[in-house]
């Protein structure tokens, strides 16, 4: 397949070229998939050593099973993310109580030093303050409302109920709300 | 009216924003090992070059099975006449060979031998 053309497929149709043996859809898959699971995989483990192990991982279950994936049978991104949530939870039930590593560096064309110096210290109290939730309200949390991901995808990656997708998610930003509300002021919330 | 004890909805939704902004990236060096992955997982598996068994390096020396039916031919024949009685090789040789007190002599053998000898 053309490299503009491959640009163009979708990730099943490059997976299913890999599978037979298309090197370049690789590359693309690794360049579309791997931000995105490597970001839910730190925010998951709080550590990003064990992220990057998980990430590889998770992509080389990706290349080995590419062989036999069926196409419209299973989104790419939707069975990612479901092989880094099993991951993340063994390695969680292994190894519990790590703090999220060093704030993420400041990406260009952010606004001023001010600005940037707030934002990062919302994700970080954010960060912090999810290392607290239970796995699987923390992994609904982050799937919803930093992946973006609906409801019935999170259901599917979580292999639960929609209803239970709802129910972890609101105690999940409950226990949020909770925790956060004295750092307002810090978080740079007017406290009227 | 703010609940103190509470973040509201825009305020979390704030943090969550900032959170995706500031998403930790995968390392180039992740991005590499990653593609070499796939394509070791692509590479078609290399055949393993076999060692030819004792058998088949036995036959290559001696020429190939032709040469190791002729091998196999002569074996049996010289297993025969092994076996076979010395009567019968007796025969076969019209009694020439020598047998105990009764052996023949060099000159019966090769007669211009002794002639040769006589003449010095």
């Amino acid at each position: 397949m053309p490299f503009d053309a491959l640009t163009d497929a979708s990730d099943d149709a490059l997976l299913i070229a890999f599978g037979n043996g298309d090197a370049a859809a690789a590359r693309l898959l690794t360049e579309r998939l791997t931000p995105r699971i490597y970001g839910y995989a730190a925010r998951l483990l709080g550590d990003r050593a064990e992220a990057e192990d998980v990430v590889q991982e998770a992509m080389l279950r990706l290349w080995r099973m590419a062989p036999d994936w069926r196409q419209g049978e299973a989104q790419v991104s939707t069975w990612l993310y479901r092989v880094v949530t099993n991951l993340c939870t063994d390695r969680l039930r292994r190894k519990r109580g790590l703090a999220l590593d060093a704030v993420p560096e400041p990406e260009d064309g952010q606004p001023g030093a001010e600005a940037r110096m707030q934002e990062a210290a919302r994700a970080a109290a954010l960060d912090g303050a999810l290392q607290d939730l239970p796995d699987r309200q923390r992994q609904a949390v982050v799937l919803r409302h930093i992946e973006g991901l609906t409801n019935p995808e999170i259901a599917q990656i979580m292999e639960i109920g929609v209803e239970a997708v709802e129910s972890l998610t609101a105690r999940g930003k409950r226990a949020l709300a909770a925790g956060l509300a004295g750092r307002r002021e810090e978080l740079g919330y007017s406290d009227d | 009216m703010t609940d103190k004890r509470h973040l509201d909805d825009t305020e979390l939704d704030g943090l969550f924003t900032a959170a995706r902004h500031r998403t930790p990236a995968p390392s180039p060096d992740l991005i590499a090992r990653i593609i070499a992955q796939a394509e070791a997982v692509a590479a078609p598996a290399v055949p393993t070059p076999t060692r030819p068994g004792v058998i088949a390096r036995l036959l290559d020396a001696i020429g190939g099975w032709p040469a190791a039916a002729g091998l196999a031919t002569a074996t049996v024949a010289g297993l025969a006449i092994g076996l076979g009685s010395p009567d019968t090789l007796d025969t076969l040789s019209g009694g020439y060979l020598a047998t105990a007190g009764n052996s023949y002599q060099l000159e019966d053998l090769l007669p211009s031998f002794g002639d040769l000898m006589e003449e010095g």
